[in-house]
């Protein structure tokens, strides 16, 4: 069977046969399939065993000590984690947050829904190519900031921000949590908690090749407290309470080990790749390029182009190419990026704006195919449309 | 979004589309490429029937295989004030979502501008194109 080529690695990635084989073993009767939170007995102690493993193997590929991750469903109920629980532990310290127009929606609606229980929310905007300046940071924080909350690598345009100088911002102010949604940094770019000085990092294993419904969330030790939002077992350091899914975590840590272990060859190869394929489509005319290219990520390339209608430009690439409007957790909702309008683009070219996302499995042969395709989508819809 | 069979392939093709030249042309056009949708058909008509049409049309795939639809099916029938079918017709022959009936109508409004043309003209008021 056909099937398009796969250019959507920024909304998920395929599970590593290596990490499916760690999960499979998880699962069966003669595998570690115990409840980890069982003493007492060997089965429970083996899944365990596993979990610890798991953690360990995500805290090293983060520069992160083991006992600083907490698991988590995703990286969505991290970041609700991250920001209901500070909110909450901190709220006597105060009520005011800062954040940006261009953080996962995952983000925005915790605190949209933080400022409907009256607290207030700074929302930063980007310059054009999508960079919040660190300075924006300090100028916005109040003497009753609580939380900070700044995405590490854009999941629509691949910019990285500058984490390590906000924290440096952040440290000076002692009731201000930095929180960073890092679900697109790994396998992409270096990721140090420790070093970058951070209080909170969210994690995602499907993009990195792992499953989906396990994630994590960073707690650096020195002196965060959450308050915990759901109750019932004590599990995690009691920040989240729930029986913990040993295959998906054993999965989580076997796809963090093998993002870890990539060559830095793999990053100059998807660079390649990536450059390949903006000189294919600049070459169409009239194609923008979306985000600041010095400071991005080489796994994902966001472009606008004129004259071509934004519906029409998907479905005629769509049996060819897999590829995305913006986010894959908004593109449903079919509304233009809020992401690519908070960098000034116009409705219009929001609409018709594409996000390629490279991934392991990327070969020169797709960048090809995805040019061709598109070129062809780009004049058939121009002449229709008579431009 | 999925599209029909019969969309798919009206979209695909978009056979007609293009502009006409010559005597007998008559031009209408409705929307806005600002607000996301702009058609524009050409006729040619002589003794009060099609003789060819061409649309031209930045707008969803919808609107572009309705457009292109009406394009092929309007030729050789007479240059009258409505297009070959309703749109309640076209939307369910196109299996149109309900929220987008409205492009249809825009289908619609650059049909009847086109067919005014022709009729303004052919009555001696204005010139072709």
């Amino acid at each position: 069977m056909h099937r398009p080529v796969y250019l959507d690695h920024a909304a998920t990635t395929p599970v590593d046969p290596r990490v499916a084989a760690r999960m499979a073993q998880c699962l069966a009767a003669d595998g570690e399939f115990g409840n980890p939170g069982s003493s007492s007995h060997d089965y429970g102690d083996a899944a365990r065993v596993v979990v610890e493993e798991a953690r360990a193997q995500v805290a090293a590929a983060v520069g992160a000590m083991a006992c600083e991750v907490v698991w988590t469903s995703g990286a969505t109920e991290a970041n609700n984690l991250a920001i209901f629980g500070v909110a909450h532990y901190y709220r006597d310290y105060g009520r005011h947050i800062v954040t940006a127009r261009t953080e996962h929606s995952a983000v925005l609606d915790p605190c949209r829904e933080l400022e409907r229980r009256g607290w207030r929310v700074t929302y930063l905007t980007p310059d054009r190519g999508g960079i919040i300046d660190p300075a924006q940071v300090a100028g916005a924080l109040q003497a009753d900031t609580v939380l900070v909350s700044i995405m590490h690598v854009n999941n629509e345009i691949g910019v990285i921000q500058d984490i390590a100088a906000m924290a440096a911002i952040c440290a000076r102010h002692p009731h201000t949590r930095l929180h960073v949604d890092a679900a697109q940094s790994v396998g992409k770019c270096g990721v140090d908690f420790s070093r970058l000085g951070v209080d909170l990092m969210t994690l995602s294993a499907h993009k990195v090749y792992g499953p989906k419904g396990v994630g994590a969330l960073l707690v650096s030790r020195r002196g965060v407290q959450l308050s915990a939002l759901q109750f019932g077992g004590g599990q995690e350091r009691t920040l989240r309470a729930g029986t913990v899914a040993t295959h998906q975590v054993a999965g989580m840590g076997t796809a963090f080990a093998l993002a870890a272990a990539l060559p830095q060859s793999e990053g100059e190869r998807v660079a390649s790749l990536r450059e390949r394929l903006w000189q294919g489509l600049a070459a169409l005319g009239g194609v923008l390029r979306n985000g600041d290219v010095d400071r991005s990520v080489p796994q994902l390339l966001n472009v606008s182009f004129e004259d071509v209608e934004g519906e029409s430009l998907l479905a005629a690439v769509r049996p060819h190419l897999a590829v995305s409007t913006g986010s894959a957790c908004t593109s449903a909702s079919q509304e233009p990026s809020y992401v690519l309008r908070a960098l000034g683009r116009s409705e219009r070219l929001c609409e018709s704006s594409l996000r390629f996302g490279l991934g392991r499995g990327t070969c020169e042969r797709d960048i090809d195919t995805a040019v061709a395709v598109l070129g062809h989508a780009v004049s058939h819809l121009r002449r229709v449309g008579g431009a | 979004m999925n599209y029909s069979a019969l969309t798919r392939r009206y979209f695909d093709a978009a056979v007609n589309a293009g502009v006409l030249t010559g005597a007998d042309i008559f031009r209408g056009a409705a929307g806005s490429r600002a607000q996301g949708t702009w058609v524009q058909f050409d006729v040619q008509v002589n003794s009060g029937i099609i003789r060819a049409a061409r649309f031209l049309a930045f707008a969803c795939p919808h609107t572009i295989a309705v457009s292109a639809w009406t394009a092929e099916n309007a030729v050789g029938g007479p240059a009258r004030a409505a297009l070959p079918e309703s749109v309640q017709a076209l939307s369910e022959r196109f299996a149109v979502p309900a929220p987008k009936l409205g492009r249809l109508l825009i289908v619609e409004d650059a049909w009847l501008a086109t067919m005014q043309a022709a009729a303004a003209a052919i009555a001696g008021q204005h010139g072709t194109l």
